[in-house]
């Protein structure tokens, strides 16, 4: 209360100084109340952004609509080395990128779609699948059976997921601070290790490797050592070891070697 | 030759396959990494990445661009000072200060006191930077490192070096002695000068003398100065008669 007074006041003798009347009495006894100019950033413009009629993700199939299905090899080459599809922005701004290879369950699927389905605001947001529905068969036994007798049944569906593909992307009216924390709570319970990138952080992760690879001091790089299978080496490396540089181990990417 | 005679000759006692089977199933695990061959091992740490040198930290150089000082308030009122210290006093000797301990200070400060030297500490930076203008622009050398000013309107020059011998980590650099600058050794044989009241005398005593014996000179018998004046005539006219005859 005694503040609204002193406030008030305040600015009545600012008023007398502007109008040149100098009241010395009052001038004498009162502090007199400065205000403060406080700089903030300007927000960032979202009025060319269009959002879509349908924002949420959509519902995934546990399987593929298959007539008959058929059992397939493991073939592990599809969750090893980078991605070569769905590795770049499309609409969003911010996306989930898998830093790993692995497979996704139809159950990884829904916890994503419903955690983000349920804590974006459908107003500003808007999220995409950058990730088919599985459609991998993994055979599996039932419990307590004996081994033999050929290849179990198919058990689920699994979607590859190779090191650098996009899961989900995310954009609209939002900032990356709004939407940061409920998609690294999503990224931290997927099967392989997952970030979240926004364009200009991908675009700076890229080129911080691109330098690295640029500015190498070292002289004796992997690639020509392969090529030229000096000592014999290939006998020990495999033909994926080629075309990778020794970057990836398996589905693992190993962000410490150019 | 022998080898391949033997080679032909003797029969077949093995044979190894030129192809082998080897097997490259079961790495169906993913879960962990598989342990790498040791050829592989030392393949990946022979080509592993070497970041570039890094760089200076900022700050760690001088700046390219020297700052203007002007504008600081307090290296203007150091600059007066050294201007009225500069242009009152005859005695401005430079001395190397290399960690001498205060107590040593205070004792050199109390004996230059004795003889009205005074002790005075200044910025390099400011020192510079006014000399650089000034007429003492050839002092400026002389500045480097931790740096005293001894001052004295009269040019003490023996009491100062007297009082320097017994301090140990003070070491004179240079001085400038009524508007001359002198180096360390200039400094000791400007010392070991007379002081110029002697030298005045001494100059005056020089003039006085021929004043002098020609005054007693005359003070002689009139027989032994006319003796003197004709032997002065002959040697004139002696000397004078070769070259008249050489002019005809």
């Amino acid at each position: 209360m005694f503040s609204i007074i002193k406030a008030a006041v305040g600015g009545l003798t600012a008023l007398c100084r502007v109008n040149g009347h100098q009241q010395g009495l009052l001038h004498g006894h009162l502090k007199v109340l400065a205000a403060g100019l406080k700089t903030r950033d300007i927000p960032p413009d979202h009025s060319d952004v269009v959002l879509p009629d349908r924002r949420k993700l959509k519902f995934v199939n546990k399987m593929p609509n298959f007539k008959n299905a058929k059992k397939e090899m493991k073939n592990l080459k599809d969750i090893q080395g980078p991605a070569t599809t769905a590795n770049a922005f499309t609409k969003g701004e911010f996306a989930i990128v898998a830093m790993g290879g692995g497979y996704l369950h139809w159950g990884h699927i829904e916890m994503i779609r419903l955690t983000i389905n349920r804590k974006m605001d459908p107003k500003t947001t808007f999220a995409r699948w950058r990730v088919n529905g599985p459609y991998k068969p993994v055979t599996r036994k039932g419990l307590g059976m004996r081994m033999g007798g050929g290849k179990g049944a198919i058990d689920q569906y699994v979607t590859p997921v190779r090191y650098g593909r996009f899961i989900v992307e995310v954009g609209g009216k939002v900032e990356l601070g709004e939407i940061q924390r409920i998609m690294t709570e999503v990224a931290q319970k997927l099967p392989f290790k997952a970030k979240v990138f926004s364009r200009a952080s991908l675009a700076a992760f890229q080129k911080k490797h691109a330098d690295m690879e640029q500015n190498n001091q070292n002289p004796w790089t992997f690639k020509e050592i392969t090529l030229g299978n000096m000592l014999g080496i290939r006998k020990v490396l495999s033909p994926k070891d080629l075309c990778h540089n020794g970057r990836f181990a398996g589905k693992f990417h190993l962000p410490w070697r150019v | 030759m022998a080898a391949t005679l033997c080679r032909i000759l003797l029969p077949k006692q093995g044979w190894l396959p030129f192809t082998q089977c080897v097997r490259h199933g079961s790495k169906a695990v993913t879960r962990h990494k598989r342990p790498l061959h040791f050829l592989k091992q030392k393949l990946m740490s022979v080509t592993r990445y070497i970041p570039p040198p890094r760089p200076a930290p900022p700050g760690a150089y001088p700046r390219q661009t020297i700052r203007d000082q002007e504008d600081d308030p307090f290296t203007i009122l150091v600059k007066k000072k050294m201007k009225s210290v500069f242009q009152e006093s005859k005695m401005i000797a430079v001395v190397q200060n290399s960690g001498s301990t205060a107590d040593e200070m205070i004792l050199l400060k109390y004996k230059l006191h004795k003889h009205g030297i005074t002790v005075k500490f200044f910025p390099n930076q400011v020192v510079r930077s006014f000399l650089k203008d000034s007429t003492y622009s050839n002092m400026a050398p002389l500045f480097i490192g931790h740096t005293v000013l001894f001052i004295s309107k009269e040019p003490k020059v023996k009491e100062m070096l007297s009082s320097l011998r017994t301090s140990r980590h003070m070491l004179l650099l240079g001085a400038c002695i009524d508007n001359t600058l002198l180096s360390a050794q200039g400094v000791v044989s400007y010392s070991k000068l007379p002081s110029v009241a002697v030298v005045h005398g001494e100059l005056v005593s020089g003039l006085t003398l021929l004043t002098s014996q020609t005054a007693a000179m005359l003070q002689h018998h009139p027989a032994q100065l006319s003796a003197l004046l004709q032997q002065h005539v002959k040697q004139q006219s002696s000397e004078g008669a070769p070259k008249a005859q050489e002019a005809t």
